[in-house]
């Protein structure tokens, strides 16, 4: 038996199909188990997520899956990326386990693990640590603020009426049209006035787009519904308790069908971890609930003036600066929800 | 000994140990998983730390994926690693 990189994915597909398993697009680089020329187990990676992994029925407890990922970590490795996840079905999270890998969290549906350097615990410790927050009750509140809005500010001065101490992470993930730094950046000035308030990133392990179960959930609706109950689990269980958080805000969502699976998937899981979930109904003004795809839109249309009414100073003079061009250019471009 | 860059040896096989090694900036620090870590834990941190000594490395992260290697080859892989790592 030997182990090769192949380009000849239509091959790995018919072989995953045995499994019930797809090959998702985003991979780039498989891996293949031969013997007499036959494929007898497979793996890839998309970045630092491994997917698509079988090993045939004949050969199993053969080793074949130890040398698969062996030989993928070292590749992974040598590219510089040190932690990597694999999101598998509940029932072979034991068999990873036996690999090596640890697991973080899981649901009915499925069953995140992390291996190489990865630590959930050791991060979220760091991340507390260096927040310089002290060992008190928090709120909490995870956003994007794609850019900061006065809907965003709301929320936050709600919070921090009600509370002693808030904490706000903002999704670290670059996936938006304002990029991370310049998000956080407009948060922190934006509530610089609330001094019970601290703003921090929200990490690797707050709504990343690249740990998205994906290849083995069939329907839309079941992918949604358990990414967003593994992401609130893992904040239930690791992040809510370094940070001793007691509540966690959010705002009502009237437009965006993911965010609203998001706040459900919160109401379900965050209260069997002590967490009280708190929904906060929308600031309005001029009769619409105001929002970051609000401003995005009038931006789009190149109404840049009339964000002004809908973002804390701070932001809108951010949107008129000569650093905000690339930016403004990029959203009038896209269609991209984010 | 000072580690300079990631590295690693060994396989995730049975009867191995895969080790990586990282520079750490809070001294020397092991992170083991082993599918023995109830009865063998303490003795595979044991060698690892030991063999760190040795080689006088003082910042090193060493995580380690065991999968039920003797003594002779946890300290074989630690060796290998710690050699890559410095160069």
């Amino acid at each position: 038996m030997e182990i090769v990189l192949t380009n000849d994915l239509e091959k790995v597909k018919e072989f995953l199909k045995e499994f019930d398993l797809s090959l998702d697009d985003d991979v780039d680089l498989t891996l293949v188990a031969v013997e007499d020329d036959k494929i007898i187990g497979t793996c890839s990676a998309a970045k630092n997520i491994i997917k698509g992994f079988a090993v045939s029925k004949d050969y199993q407890s053969e080793g074949v899956a130890s040398k698969l990922l062996t030989k993928i970590q070292n590749i992974l490795f040598d590219k510089g990326i040190y932690e990597t996840f694999i999101f598998t079905k509940p029932e072979n999270k034991s068999i990873f386990e036996g690999l090596g890998y640890r697991f973080v969290e899981g649901n009915s549906d499925v069953a995140l693990l992390e291996g190489g350097a990865a630590n959930v615990q050791k991060y979220v410790r760091d991340m507390f640590l260096k927040s310089d927050l002290d060992d008190g009750e928090k709120a909490a509140l995870v956003m994007n603020c794609n850019p900061f809005t006065l809907g965003h500010k709301y929320l936050i001065e709600t919070a921090a009426k009600e509370n002693e101490r808030v904490v706000v992470f903002i999704v670290e993930e670059n996936k938006s049209l304002f990029p991370f730094d310049v998000r956080l950046e407009l948060v922190k000035k934006g509530v610089k006035d609330l001094k019970n308030v601290t703003v921090i990133p929200g990490g690797k392990y707050i709504i990343s787009s690249a740990t998205f179960p994906s290849y083995f959930l069939r329907k839309e609706d079941d992918r949604l519904r358990a990414y967003t109950r593994l992401d609130a689990a893992i904040f239930g269980r690791y992040i809510a308790k370094e940070f001793n958080i007691k509540r966690r805000y959010v705002g009502t969502e009237p437009y965006c069908p993911v965010t609203n699976a998001y706040n459900n998937a919160l109401m379900d899981i965050l209260p069997n971890f002590g967490i009280e979930v708190k929904i906060v109904e929308r600031l309005m003004k001029d009769n619409v609930a105001v929002s970051a795809s609000f401003v995005r839109n009038l931006i789009k249309q190149g109404k840049l003036e009339d964000t002004k009414k809908f973002v804390p100073e701070s932001t809108y003079e951010f949107l008129i600066s000569k650093e905000a061009e690339d930016i403004i250019e990029k959203i009038k471009r896209s269609d991209s929800p984010h | 000994m000072k580690i300079v860059k990631p590295a690693k040896a060994g396989t995730m096989e049975s009867n191995d140990i895969y080790i990586m090694v990282y520079p750490n900036e809070k001294g020397n620090e092991i992170q083991l998983d082993s599918i023995v870590l109830k009865q063998f834990g303490k003795q595979i941190e044991k060698i690892i730390i030991d063999t760190l000594k040795e080689l006088d490395v003082e910042n090193a992260l060493v995580v380690a994926k065991d999968r039920g290697a003797l003594d002779y080859t946890i300290k074989a892989r630690v060796e290998t690693a710690i050699k890559r790592a410095l160069e």
